[in-house]
């Protein structure tokens, strides 16, 4: 994407945000966005459906332990469970025509155990669901941090001090982007997953979850790098920069004091987006099944499980799916609401 | 099963039930074909009207290149019955007698002399290649060179007992196997000779890389290049990509039913690139009249109450197993192995493969009904000769005696489906066995010489294993002979590194033994994997069976035990 | 004309280094050696030698991307490794129709979306439809097309294939010399696809809209006592176009070149998604290497035509 498409060629980040607000005496830029949040319904509602779906991811152990007693990481390839009253086995031979085939028990809509049925491992898929929330929420937070955090560096780093710098990174920015997303993030996958990753004294193991929090987190930095940097260079040359540096403020200072707080929310924006965004490329990478390894579970993960069920259990893919679409638009949703109150120029192009 | 991976044998092993037919010996199965009578190729007065027509057939993905004498896969092999042509040749019929070696391009099987070094062929004169010119010695000869030349699978372990075939492994440019392979033009007498006797070597003379080529046939892979055939069909296009297609060889006259019996269909299809799921859609739609891939799980429950017409079940003479490396721990520890066995539940992985009708648990390295089997079951709850239950208590003792427990075990499968879900369910057990247990599944394409080199450090591994030819030696001596293992190596098929001099040397007995005795042989093969199973190299899981699924208009479906469904057999009309 | 110069360099520079990394990327993955599979299971040390050899798999790693480069760009036949013998530029331009059959339709579909969702969501800006296009446009973003795919498939192929939609073919493509059978192979891609897409397109267009019709020029058109209608779409439609078209000019280059990979493979389309796919999946690096170069470059071509593009129309962009 050419730098036709970034936020910030204006270079009207926070200032916009506040003049706009034109009151007498400004009440700080954070305070102001804060408040419009909260009387924004839409806000509200996206965080207090967020809140629910990490609520219940969050009590995935209680639910699998407590209410449905079982394990949703171990296989029950041969057990049997009670439904009403009687004793079934979890996974049925067929005994129709041939008695080809076996299928996992389906949903029983009580909660007290396979809620949703079983998956081809004879395990709880509405324990797995919760428990696959929690994995697909902190690969998709996680990944976005650190996309932001590296993103927002190079980008300030490769906009300050130009050169030499900003070339190379520009073209190592401009190669990734190059890299169709999907290629790079199944390129990168398939070897890793392979070999596992050394870097140095730092092993990361195949099965490990950092592997697909970094592959996604890297895939997507110069989405956040690229605009940051337009807006870095705009700043620069703007007068209050120029005023800072022409009274003799140190590079750090400048750096600190006139830059940062400027990009900052630019970042915080994207964040949510960001969230939305990896969430969907985990799901879409273990849909691929080289995302999440197994036994763990994510919503991708699960889907995948499922889509071998699809025509005898459909909904085994089908209730992840749904988690994933009300969760990514929560995100979305509040990620609009955080630009509308911090910094209405900023885009993020998502594209799953 | 998207590729039914066959894999060689090693070099020397008993014939043991090579039965050996004399030429236009035996009865035709009841429903051999009328149709293809001699002098016309496209027979298309026969009785039973059900000559001609497009076989549509689907399969997920091409099977790589079709040369003959490169391709190892189920999937061309099972083509190549009704095209390319050996001097002799497993029955091309369906049932029991699929498994008689029967004189094909040869006139009859071959007279063997010189305590077994001596194989004496006579080729049948009139036949034709695809291409109009005549089948000769020289093509013959040349055929057998070619198998050096484009560097054959089993250049090195099935053909390398031919007089000529060092130096041809050394520089395949320049081979002659002068020696090795003497034909007479004249009398059109073809003569073999081995560096040592080999009982196997009938068997492997009847492989498809043993295909009679024209001489004129390129000296390296043809690839995606059909080379002319010998059979009632040739290959008129292929590209991997989009379609494989077959039609009748205008110069073939049926010169013997057993070996090589005209087809029905005028034209032969085969697509590529429709996922397992639209395959069944497309051959329940009656879009496609047979499937390659084997039907998903989720649609055999479909495909056995509303079309069990048209599915057909077939048990096949494979094992699908694990590799214990007995090389590095924790599987160095025999306990450790032997707790593997005990613990693994037959009747899970059977049900995960897709239930009691499709496969059967296996306690043996040679399946039943194949030569040297015995029941027997070293590791079942409660004793006998057949798998009941496992024994985890038992497991979790051995283990902990094994001093093992709380090592990391990786479990490396395919990444398909069914043998991922076998996988997870393997990491489940090692956990609950008190490993730390993680699931690495890789392509299907890499996974096979992924386990097998030693510099990747596989533990435990899922694999299969189908017999190329059946003879015990096939299993037990490729499986698990010193000879089989090569440390650093993508191609070391003892993948568990298992190398048991005293057992190598009864193997070699039994070997000798099949020469003269065939049932004599069988009965130590045995007593052979008795041994082996009782060191736990390997962990044989299940016994599958293949499903075919058909349209609803096809008809006279057979089943070979050597290359299953033959597919030029089937009506479509 | 110097900018172009240094834009295509810049392309080609980036070009180099993505089949460089490609390269690298799959020769240092243990298991790839590609020798062991050629030669077929269980081959013998002299063979695996002789293929070795016969590939050019025993030459240092700089020969052997010399090599690969000089059969893929000059002599345009390199080959498989998988499926021997089959090269690999045929089988892309027999599975670049099906892409582009795939991309032109859902773009046609998605632009009506896109721009109809759009332009309603402005118009009726303070009533109930803005909040309620911005919603479906989100929703649409926020479902995984894989996903999507599946469900579709499941209830067109299967649940109600019987019934409702018993009318739908299998999945898979047809060529387009058969046009009615083409479309309708390849309705249900087209609108998964667009949905996602469209969603895109129509809050962005939303957004141009809202800040073109605060512009000045729109006050004063107003002002001349033009209509709202006339003004959203002979003036503020427009000026909020040029960067749909500059979007969609990079979105298309992106999927032609591959990007609409999960569609495909959900589908079953042999496009270059499912080509790029399948030779992952197999490992077949050759192929590999010209879906990635491939894709690659329409998504340099698309910047830098876009860059060009905009150079010409706004000469300030050359000294950025």
């Amino acid at each position: 994407m050419s730098d036709l498409h970034t936020p910030f060629e204006s270079g009207q980040g926070l200032v916009g945000a506040t003049t706009q607000d034109g009151a007498e005496r400004s009440p700080g830029p954070w305070r102001v966005a804060l408040s419009q949040l909260l009387h924004n319904p839409v806000a509200i509602a996206s965080t207090v459906m967020l809140v629910v779906v990490v609520g219940a991811c969050l009590c995935a152990p209680l639910y699998a332990h407590h209410i449905a007693h079982t394990d949703p990481f171990s296989s029950n390839v041969t057990g049997t469970t009670v439904v009403n009253g009687k004793r079934a086995a979890i996974l049925q031979q067929s005994t129709q025509g041939l008695g080809l085939g076996v299928v996992p028990i389906g949903p029983t809509w009580h909660l007290s155990g396979f809620f949703l049925g079983a998956d081809g491992q004879g395990r709880d898929v509405m324990s797995r669901l919760l428990y696959g929330g929690r994995t697909t929420l902190l690969i998709g937070t996680a990944s976005a941090v650190i996309c932001c955090v590296l993103g927002a560096l190079v980008g300030i780093v490769a906009g300050y001090l130009g050169g030499a710098t900003d070339w190379i990174l520009s073209r190592v920015l401009d190669v990734i982007w190059a890299f169709p997303v999907y290629l790079l993030a199944i390129c990168l996958s398939v070897v890793l997953l392979t070999s596992g990753l050394d870097l140095g004294p730092l092993h990361v193991s195949a099965g490990s979850l950092m592997l697909p929090i970094v592959i996604i987190a890297l895939i997507y930095v110069p989405y956040v790098a690229r605009p940051l940097r337009g807006h870095v260079l705009s700043l620069k040359e703007s007068e209050f920069v120029k005023a800072s540096v022409g009274l003799g403020a140190s590079e750090l200072r400048v750096l600190r004091r006139e830059l940062l707080p400027n990009v900052l929310p630019s970042v915080i924006v994207f964040l949510p987006l960001m969230i939305a965004l990896n969430m969907l490329t985990e799901s879409a990478l273990s849909f691929l099944s080289i995302g999440v390894q197994a036994p763990q579970a994510s919503w991708g993960t699960i889907i995948n499980d499922g889509l071998d069920l699809l025509y005898t259990r459909p909904w085994v893919a089908t209730a992840p799916g749904i988690m994933l679409v009300i969760t990514a638009v929560a995100f979305n949703l509040l990620g609009d609401a955080v630009r509308d109150a911090l910094d209405p120029k900023a885009k993020l192009r998502g594209s799953i | 099963m998207w590729v039914t991976p066959r894999y060689p044998a090693a070099a020397a092993a008993a014939a043991a039930i090579l039965l050996t037919v004399t030429a236009c010996g035996g009865s035709s199965p009841s429903t051999s074909p009328t149709g293809g009578p001699a002098g016309s190729s496209s027979a298309t007065g026969d009785a039973a009207g059900h000559t001609g027509g497009t076989l549509h057939l689907v399969a997920q993905s091409a099977g790589g290149t079709l040369d003959p004498q490169v391709n190892y896969t189920l999937q061309y092999w099972q083509l190549y019955q009704a095209t390319y042509d050996q001097l002799i040749t497993y029955a091309r019929v369906g049932g029991s007698q699929s498994v008689d070696l029967v004189p094909d391009l040869a006139t009859a099987m071959p007279k063997v002399s010189d305590g077994g070094k001596t194989y004496a062929f006579t080729l049948r004169q009139g036949i034709r290649f695809s291409n109009g010119k005549p089948v000769t010695t020289a093509d013959v000869v040349a055929s057998f060179r070619r198998i050096f030349k484009v560097a054959s699978p089993n250049a090195g372990s099935w053909y390398n007992v031919l007089v000529g075939a060092d130096a041809c492994l050394k520089t395949p440019a320049t081979c002659t196997l002068d020696g090795g392979v003497v034909a007479d033009a004249k009398t059109g007498r073809i003569t073999f000779h081995l560096t040592q006797a080999d009982p196997q070597f009938e068997a492997q003379l009847a492989m498809p890389f043993a295909s009679i080529l024209p001489a004129s046939a390129p000296s390296k892979d043809a690839g995606t290049t059909p080379i002319p055939t010998t059979g009632p069909y040739y290959f008129s296009s292929y590209s991997p990509n989009s379609a494989l297609t077959m039609k009748r060889n205008p110069y073939f006259k049926q010169w013997s039913a057993q070996a090589e019996p005209a087809g029905y269909p005028d034209e032969i299809e085969e697509t590529f690139g429709l996922t397992a799921e639209s395959e069944v859609t497309a051959v329940e739609n009656n879009q496609a009249d047979w499937m390659y891939d084997a039907p998903p799980s989720d649609r055999l429950v479909e495909i056995s109450s509303k079309y069990s017409d048209r599915a057909h079940v077939n048990p096949l003479t494979a094992m699908w197993y694990l590799t214990l490396n007995s090389n590095i721990p924790p599987f160095n520890n025999v306990k450790a192995r032997q707790a593997i066995n005990w613990a693994v539940d037959r009747a899970a992985v059977v049900r995960l493969y897709g239930g009691t009708s499709l496969a059967q648990p296996a306690c043996t390295i040679l399946p039943p009904g194949f030569p040297g089997h015995r029941d027997f079951c070293n590791y079942t709850a409660g004793g006998g000769t057949t798998w009941t239950a496992p024994d985890l208590d038992k497991a979790k003792a051995l283990v902990q005696a094994s001093g093992t427990a709380g090592q990391q075990v990786g479990v490396v499968v395919q990444n398909d489906s069914v043998n991922k879900s076998i996988g997870s369910y393997l990491t489940s057990l090692l956990n609950q066995l008190g490993y730390k247990a993680t699931l690495k599944p890789l392509s299907n394409n890499i996974q096979f010489t992924y386990i097998q080199n030693t510099d990747n450090h596989v533990q435990l591994a899922l694999t299969q294993w189908y017999q190329d030819y059946p003879a015990a030696a096939d299993f037990l001596q490729v499986l698990l002979s010193c000879a089989s293992f090569h440390p650093h190596s993508d191609s070391s098929i003892n993948i568990a590194g298992y190398c048991n001099h005293s057992l190598d040397a009864k193997m070699d007995a039994a070997n000798t033994l099949g020469v003269t005795s065939p049932s004599a042989a069988n009965t130590q093969w045995g007593t052979i994997d008795e041994d082996y199973m009782k060191e736990s190299p390997l962990v044989p899981l299940i016994t599958p069976k293949l499903v075919d699924f058909t349209s609803s208009r096809v008809g006279h479906y057979q089943f070979s035990l050597q290359y299953y469904m033959l597919v030029d057999q089937l009506w479509v009309q | 004309m110097g900018f172009a110069l240094k834009r295509l360099a810049s392309a080609v520079l980036v070009m180099f280094a993505i089949s460089v990394m490609v390269f690298l990327i799959f020769f240092a993955t243990p298991g790839v050696d590609p020798a062991a599979r050629i030669a077929g299971r269980g081959a013998s040390p002299e063979v695996l030698a002789q293929v070795r050899q016969t590939f050019g798999l025993d030459r240092p790693l700089p020969a052997r991307y010399a090599l690969m480069m000089d059969h893929l760009f000059i002599k345009r036949d390199l080959t498989s490794y998988v499926n021997i013998g089959d090269r690999v530029v045929p089988q892309l331009s027999h599975a670049a129709p099906v892409t582009l059959s795939l991309v032109l339709g859902a773009a046609v579909i998605w632009l009506v979306i896109g721009v109809g969702g759009g332009v309603l969501a402005a118009m009726y800006r303070g009533t109930l439809v803005d909040p309620l296009m911005t919603l479906a446009g989100i929703a649409a973003v926020s479902v995984p097309a894989y996903w999507l795919g599946a469900m579709v498939n499941l209830l067109t192929q299967d649940k109600l294939h019987t019934g409702l939609f018993s009318w739908v073919p299998p999945l898979g493509y047809v060529s387009i010399t058969h046009p009615g059978s083409w479309a309708l192979h390849l309705l249900f891609p087209w609108l998964t696809l667009a949905l996602l897409y469209g969603g895109i397109y129509a809050r962005v267009l939303r957004a141009e809209l809202i800040s073109a019709l605060s512009e000045d020029y729109v006050r004063t058109c107003r002002a001349k006592g033009l209509s709202e209608r006339r003004i959203l779409w002979r003036h503020a439609l427009r000026c909020s176009l040029s960067s749909v078209v500059s979007l969609f000019g990079l979105d298309f280059g992106s999927l032609v070149g591959g990007a609409a990979l999960l569609t495909e493979v959900v589908f079953g389309l042999p496009g270059i998604g499912k080509l790029t796919w399948d030779s992952l999946q197999n490992l077949d690096l050759p192929v590999i290497m010209g879906c990635v170069l491939y894709a690659a470059f329409f998504v340099v071509a698309a910047n830098a035509v876009v860059d060009v593009l905009y150079s010409i129309l706004d000469p300030r962009v050359r000294h950025a």
